[in-house]
Parts: C-alpha cells; sequence; structure tokens
C-alpha cells in the first residue's frame, strides 16, 4: 500500500513537471478547461436572458442541474484522463510499454496521466455553479438530502467513468475512436445540460437506457427540485443512480479484462 | 540447460488492406478487404543463459512478432514459450519484472523531462531499492559517456543520446533478460560503436542473456556469438556466425589481372565480368568448380601478372538468403 | 509559383481521410446530434410562438443547421504548425522547397473538400428530411451565400493560422487554442443565434471578426440583407481575412527566427 502510495506520488510529481515546462500553457490549462466548458453555461445565460424560463426551468434551476454534471466529471477524469488520451498510448505503442511493466495495466493507465488540471477547471466549475445556484432554487438542506446528493455524485462518478472505460477500451477493436467518444460521450453530455423532458422521445429513451446522462444530474436534481415535468417518469427513477454506477461500471471493467486478452492475441 | 524456451509457436494476423486512389478510397469507405497474414510459422528455438543471440531477417519477416510473443505483449496462437521457467503471456506481473525490452523506434522516457526524472519513474515503477538504483545508474551511465546529458530534457538528446539513455531506463531493475529491439537504428558510427561495446561487456560481466534484433550487420558481428536468421515467418537458420558462411557462402570470386588485353574463352559454371585494365572477375560455386582447376586452367592457356579470391561479404549471404537465391552447400538445394 | 505539389497535398489528405471509415460516420452523427439538441431548445423556448422579436422558429433552425454543418466542413488543423514544432520535424519541412503556410491551405482545402462531400452533404440531408428547413431566399442570394461561405471560411482559417503561430513562443498551445474555440463557439452564432445577444453584446461583436465566419452567410442565406449591405458585410469579412492574416505573417516571420528546434 505505501509502495502502491509512492507511486503514485512518483507519477504525479513526473506527470505536473512535464506540464510545466511549457509554463504558459499550464497556467492557462485550467482556465481554459474552466472557460470551454463554460461555453454551455454561458449559452444558456444568454439564451435565458431573452426566454425566462425553459420548460418551466429557470436560470438557476437550469445552473444547479448543470452543477451536477460538472461536479461529477471533474471527480472522475481525475483518475481517468489516462483513459480519455488511450487511443494514442495504443497508437504510439505505450500501451506494449505498460504490459512490460510489473503493475497493473488499468492502475497504470489511471495513474500515468492522471490529470489534475483539468480536474480543477471541471470540479471548479461545478463547486461554483453549485455555489451560485444551491441557495436559489428552494431546497431545504437535512441530512437525508446530504446523504442524498453524496450517493447520486459517487452514482454520477461511476456512471460516467464506465463510459469511458468503455470506449477506451473499444480502441483495442479500433483504429480511431475519437469521434465515437465526441459522438456518445461530449455530444450526450451536451443534451445532459438541459432538462431531457424537451428532447424527442427518442433523445430521452438514449439519456435513460444507453447512456444513462439521465441519471448522473437530470433524476438527482429533480429528487431535490421537484420540477413537474418529473410527471412524465417512473417515481424510482429518482433513487437508482448509485445501482446504475455501480452496475455499469462492473460490466466496463469485465469488458476491459475481457479486451485486454484479446488485445494480446490479436497484437493490433 | 536452456533457458529460453521456444516450441513450434505459430501466430496469424488479420489486416485489414489499404486500397490506393479515388476507386479505392470509396472502396475502404464501403467494403473493407480483409487478409489473414500468418506472421511466424512454427518456429522453435532454445536459448541457454547468458547466451547473446542476434535475430535478424527482412522487413516483415516476425522478428517484431516473436519478440513481442518472448515479452508476453502477445499470445503465440500455438506452440509453447517458456522463459526461465514461466509463461511470459501467463505470468505477466511475475515475468516482466526480470526482462528488460528496448525498442529502438519506441522510446519509453518522457519526451519532456530530463533523463534523470525518467529513471527516477522507472525505479518507482520497478520497486528498485535505493542502492541497487544507485549502483546500476552510475555504472551504466559511466560505461555509457552518459554524464553530460542525464540533466537534458529528452526533447534535446540526439538519436545516439537518447538510444543510449533508452537502454540504461532498460537495465535499471538489474533483469536477467534483456530483448533489444534494433537498439542501433539510426545511431551514427561511433554512437553504434558505443553501444555495441556496453552490450558485449555487459553479457560478459553480469551473464545477462540477450535477444538482440537488426539491420545492420555490423551490431550482429561485433555482438554476437549465435545467429537465427527468420525469413517469411519461417526460421532459416540457427547457428554461428562462421558457420553461415561454411554453409552459405559457396560463391567465391578470383579476380585476375592479366598482362595483355584479353579474349576469355567461355568456361562452364563460371561467369565472368570485365573489370577493365586487363583485369576480369571470375564467380564460381566453389562446390561447382575446384579453384585449382580454374587457376590451372587460366595459367595454361595466359599470361597472368596477378590473382586475389575472396569469400563475399556475410552481408551479402543474408541479402541472399533472404532472397531465396542461397544454395544450401550441405544439401545443395534451395532453402525457401 | 507551381500549384502542383499544394494539390498533391490537397489530393493526398482528402484521400487519406478515407481510412478512417468509422471516425467518419460518426462525424457525421455527431454534427446531426448538434443539430437536433439546438433544435430541441429553441422549439421548448419558443413554446409555440410563432416568432420572438420578428425571427420564426424555421429561421432559427436554418441558422443552426447552415452553421453547424459549415462548421463540419470548414475544417482548421489547429495543430499542424504546433505539433510540428513540438516534435522537432518544422526543421525539415522549412527545407521543402514551397511554402509551408501554402501547404496549410491546400491540406485544409483538402479536408474541407473530403467534408462537403461526405460530412455535410449528408448531415444536412438527414437534418432537412427530419427537421425541415428554410428554402434560400432566391437563386441570387444562394450564390451570395456561396461567396459569403467561402469569406467565413477565409476568416475562419486566418484566426486559426494566427493563434498556431504562438506554438513558437509557447510550444504547447492547447489551452490557447481552447481558449479560442470558445470565443468562435459562443461569438460566431453557431450556439446562440446572434439575434437574441443582449443588446450590448451586439456591440461589442461588430468589433470583433467572429459573425463574420458563419452568422453573414446565413443572414444572407435567409434573405435578410440587400444588396448594398450584403456588399458591406462581404467587404468586412475580406478586410478580416486580410488584417489577421497579416498578423499571422508577421509571427510566422518572427517565429522562424526564432525557432528553438525541439529534438534532433
Amino acid at each position: 500500500m505505501k509502495d502502491i502510495v509512492h507511486l503514485v506520488g512518483v507519477y504525479t510529481k513526473t506527470t505536473a513537471k512535464s506540464w510545466f515546462q511549457y509554463r504558459v500553457d499550464a497556467l492557462l490549462r485550467s482556465l481554459a478547461v474552466f472557460l470551454r466548458e463554460s461555453t454551455g453555461i454561458i449559452v444558456i445565460y444568454f439564451t435565458l436572458q431573452k426566454f425566462d424560463t425553459l420548460n418551466g426551468w429557470n436560470i438557476y434551476e437550469l445552473l444547479f442541474l448543470y452543477s451536477l454534471l460538472f461536479l461529477t466529471y471533474g471527480i472522475m477524469i481525475v483518475f481517468f484522463t489516462g483513459l480519455r488520451d488511450f487511443g494514442r498510448t495504443v497508437r504510439s505503442g505505450g500501451f506494449d510499454r505498460f504490459i512490460l511493466r510489473p503493475r497493473g495495466l488499468l492502475f497504470q493507465l489511471i495513474f500515468a496521466n492522471a490529470d489534475w488540471f483539468a480536474a480543477v477547471g471541471h470540479g471548479g466549475l461545478g463547486v461554483v455553479l453549485f455555489l451560485v445556484s444551491a441557495g436559489k432554487v428552494g431546497i431545504v438542506w437535512n441530512v437525508w438530502k446530504v446523504l442524498y446528493y453524496l450517493f447520486a455524485v459517487a452514482g454520477g462518478v461511476l456512471i460516467q467513468g464506465a463510459v469511458f472505460l468503455v470506449l477506451a477500451t473499444l480502441n483495442i477493436y479500433l483504429l480511431e475512436t475519437g469521434s465515437l467518444k465526441e459522438l456518445l460521450y461530449f455530444n450526450m453530455r451536451k443534451f445532459a445540460g438541459y432538462p431531457i423532458s424537451i428532447f424527442h422521445k427518442a433523445v430521452q429513451f438514449i439519456m435513460i437506457y444507453i447512456m444513462p446522462f439521465a441519471f448522473v444530474n437530470y433524476f438527482p436534481a429533480q429528487y431535490l427540485l421537484r420540477k413537474e415535468d418529473m410527471a412524465g417518469y417512473p417515481q424510482v427513477f429518482l433513487y437508482l443512480t448509485p445501482v446504475v454506477g455501480v452496475g455499469m461500471y462492473l460490466a466496463a471493467y469485465f469488458f476491459w479484462r475481457f479486451s485486454v486478452k484479446y488485445y494480446k492475441s490479436s497484437g493490433n | 540447460m536452456s533457458f529460453i524456451e521456444v516450441k513450434n509457436v505459430s501466430k496469424t494476423f488479420c489486416i485489414n488492406k489499404r486500397q490506393s486512389g479515388v476507386t479505392g478510397m470509396l472502396a475502404n469507405l464501403f467494403a473493407p478487404k480483409y487478409e489473414i497474414k500468418e506472421a511466424v510459422k512454427d518456429i522453435s528455438f532454445s536459448i541457454g543463459q547468458g547466451e547473446m543471440v542476434g535475430f535478424i531477417g527482412p522487413n516483415g519477416a516476425g522478428k517484431s512478432t516473436t519478440i513481442k510473443m518472448l515479452s508476453g505483449i502477445l499470445f503465440p496462437e500455438s506452440g509453447e514459450i517458456t522463459v526461465g521457467g514461466l509463461i511470459p503471456y501467463k505470468q505477466r506481473k511475475a515475468y516482466v519484472g526480470s526482462i528488460g525490452v528496448v525498442f529502438g523506434q519506441k522510446s519509453q522516457l518522457q519526451w519532456d523531462l530530463p533523463v534523470i526524472d525518467s529513471f527516477e519513474l522507472l525505479k518507482a515503477i520497478y520497486r528498485v531499492p535505493e542502492e541497487v538504483y544507485q549502483k546500476n545508474m552510475k555504472r551504466y551511465t559511466e560505461m555509457l559517456e552518459m554524464g553530460g546529458f542525464i540533466h537534458q530534457p529528452v526533447r534535446q538528446l540526439s538519436l545516439g543520446q537518447r538510444m543510449r539513455a533508452d537502454i540504461v531506463a532498460a537495465l535499471l531493475h538489474s533483469p536477467k533478460i534483456v530483448f533489444f529491439d534494433e537498439p542501433t537504428i539510426g545511431v551514427d558510427v561511433v554512437g553504434k560503436e558505443t553501444i555495441r561495446n556496453f552490450i558485449r561487456e555487459l553479457n560478459e560481466q553480469d551473464n545477462v542473456t540477450m535477444l538482440f534484433t537488426t539491420h545492420d550487420m555490423q551490431d550482429i558481428e561485433k555482438t554476437c556469438d549465435r545467429l537465427i536468421i527468420i525469413d517469411a515467418g519461417r526460421k532459416v537458420y540457427d547457428g554461428t556466425l562462421p558457420g553461415i558462411r561454411e554453409r552459405y557462402g559457396t560463391t567465391r570470386q578470383l579476380d585476375v589481372e592479366f598482362s595483355l588485353q584479353q579474349e576469355i574463352e567461355p568456361m562452364e559454371k563460371v561467369a565472368v565480368v570485365d573489370l577493365g585494365d586487363n583485369k576480369k572477375r571470375f564467380v564460381f560455386e566453389s562446390h561447382e568448380i575446384h579453384i585449382n582447376e580454374l587457376m590451372n586452367q587460366l595459367l595454361n592457356r595466359y599470361s597472368i601478372r596477378d590473382m586475389n579470391i575472396s569469400e563475399p561479404e556475410i552481408e551479402s549471404i543474408i541479402r541472399k538468403i533472404y532472397s531465396g537465391e542461397a544454395r544450401d552447400a550441405k544439401s545443395g538445394c534451395k532453402e525457401a | 509559383m507551381k500549384l502542383s505539389p499544394y494539390f498533391a497535398y490537397a489530393k493526398k489528405c482528402f484521400l487519406g481521410r478515407s481510412a478512417y471509415r468509422f471516425d467518419h460516420l460518426m462525424n457525421i452523427l455527431s454534427t446531426c446530434l448538434q443539430i437536433f439538441i439546438f433544435w430541441g431548445i429553441y422549439r421548448a423556448l419558443y413554446g409555440g410562438n410563432s416568432e420572438v422579436d420578428g425571427i420564426t422558429l424555421p429561421m432559427v433552425t436554418t441558422n443552426f443547421m447552415l452553421s453547424m454543418g459549415l462548421g463540419a466542413v470548414f475544417c482548421t488543423n489547429d495543430y499542424f504548425l504546433p505539433d510540428k514544432i513540438h516534435d522537432g520535424s518544422i526543421s525539415t519541412e522549412l527545407l521543402r522547397p514551397i511554402s509551408f503556410p501554402g501547404r496549410m491551405v491546400a491540406e485544409n482545402a483538402g479536408n474541407a473538400l473530403f467534408n462537403l462531400i461526405f460530412r455535410f452533404a449528408p448531415a444536412l440531408l438527414a437534418a432537412v428530411l427530419t427537421i425541415g428547413m428554410s428554402a434560400p431566399a432566391g437563386a441570387a442570394m444562394f450564390g451570395m451565400f456561396l461567396i459569403s461561405a467561402l469569406l467565413g471560411y477565409g476568416v475562419l482559417w486566418a484566426i486559426s493560422f494566427t493563434v498556431q503561430m504562438s506554438a513558437f513562443w509557447f510550444v504547447n498551445v492547447w489551452s490557447i487554442t481552447t481558449i479560442k474555440n470558445v470565443f468562435i463557439n459562443v461569438l460566431s452564432g453557431s450556439m446562440i443565434p446572434l439575434w437574441f445577444m443582449p443588446g450590448w453584446m451586439s456591440g461589442v461583436l461588430r468589433f470583433t471578426p467572429f459573425s463574420s465566419i458563419y452568422f453573414t452567410p446565413v443572414q444572407i442565406y435567409l434573405g435578410q440583407l440587400n444588396n448594398w449591405e450584403i456588399a458591406e458585410k462581404c467587404a468586412v469579412q475580406l478586410v478580416w481575412i486580410v488584417l489577421i492574416y497579416l498578423v499571422g505573417d508577421m509571427l510566422w516571420r518572427k517565429g522562424q527566427r526564432k525557432l528553438v528546434v525541439q529534438g534532433g
């Protein structure tokens, strides 16, 4: 255990040092992530200046919905940057190198690249949005709601981690998956910034059953806000986030294990 | 006692075949074609502890695939591999701690950082004890004359410097076996010499087992006692370096300088090349024509000023083996 | 100046794209999806109103389809020069007897042509069939739209070109590039139609090149501008291209002198 902590420390030091070779970029990195991820929020802000509500949600409620998305992503990305960039790792032969080292593959993949800067950008945005909105959406916080919130965040982290793990694993089978990730993850996440009830039924289906972002932020936000459009969904969805998270992560992990075996037999 | 044991190993790949041109592009877009390639076909060999083996073959012959199987990156499709009693592709974590791999084409160093930072990271990854790390680093950096650039970022190093740093990186954890995949590629003559001497020394002093792929025959001549040649996935030769001359190097050339301008009558099984200035070269196979016979004939018929007989360069023999022209002197038949 | 090597680069890029078949399909779907998202949002925002500030829902949808469609065509490889500086290959690239910026144009043009045929066309077709789109305001206007779109690409390309030059000084330019793209996304009208920008923002935007990229062609397509206004807006596009490119070119000259070659 001490050995693992030590290695994580060395990995982190090495990554940070690499970044600080290019000072301007390192300093701008968190700011850039912060701004890029703010894009959706700036757009919502300008839009709601013109139109007061979106399907009954006011600007603060929409920001609260967004905050959950970013908080979970910020926590997740600390651990999964290596998975985000796994395609490059495979193509450059870096994965072969991981296999040649006497450490767990997933462990190396996670910690050799942990992106603390991006995490500060994303997580910071989540915290800012939470602070701005939480006081103005009429939630009366008590122990149960705080507990609910923590479980919902943990579930949201696992759901997104599982999606990243599956998408990374696909690199073993496909030459280039950047745009699949763009489509399935980043574009679907753009939907998730809004109450899913405004979208076509097909989109809602995808958001609930296929790329279940609805469980990352929409249903947890609904549990706390109780907007009218919740009437269109089963009440049980409000409580499923942690279950979905654990289930998806386990499935993703087994897919990963299976694929590493495949890699060793096909050679990419 | 054999340390590395490879038995009847085969491996096939499925490859997406790209077509060129505009119609080819459309074809790729809608109906990609695949072909099955047998990278390694039924290869067997064994290597003893402390042996230094050169592993050569033309591009695409299956060298890298074999190295990848030996180092545990790939499963063999059929056959068995054991190294020091372990099965590389099954007991990964236990196995890879005892091997080092240098890919000449792919550095494992941190591109943006000083060399020493990569070493520190590897020390943590391989759990190298502090004393061992200090001892190894000191010894290897001295042997490879790296003192001057160990604190420089990798991106500023020359190819030769980077390669030396990569070699040390693969050795910090005192591996028992080291695989070198083209360790001198792109390195200048002096750099190559340093690397070869280092490898030789390491093998002699520490009894490290080494397997070495390269395209540069001098690497092999200067470092390896034994040579395995593979071509199109098959092993075509396994033996010593002098042995290869005995077996394949049957071509001889006799350069003759005549006193006068001479017309030479054609001779059976001897090719004549005009070198100008009354000089001619006679090329023949030593098992077909006896050298005495040819010289007698020439001395009897013509007035000769000078004669010189030579054996072919090892490199040209190997080129012939690849192209399938080489004849096996013992069996007298063509090798595939 | 011989054009054949540039043509060869363009062709290489065009053909090279076919290798990533699966990726390509995903790109088309991505573009469609983006259009669907904004269509969904604005349908909900309009909530049955036929128009807001004189802008109808079909006009809003057409704005999204055109600007996102063009966004899919307009290829600027933001890391073309930075990558070459980072890995050191810039030094050998500069030895070739061709203009490096010219080569950048050629490669981007090859990609853009590929995008136009295999990405824009199918994505737009899918969107038109499912959502529907306003027709152009006449054939002449459509012609002017094409010209203006080309100029819009020029503005976008010049911005990318100039920002890439910062790599000579910072080497790693991911952050700068990302921030540049945030500005383009928010202010060019591809995510929020510029009609709906608050008044003070519209004032600021008049002094930036962003509305020249997509919004000018869209306005022409929808017939919102008279001939005089079209001429004026296109002239503004041209001025931006020249101005930004001149800055980029100056940086390019200075950068070459400053070049700290990485690696071998």
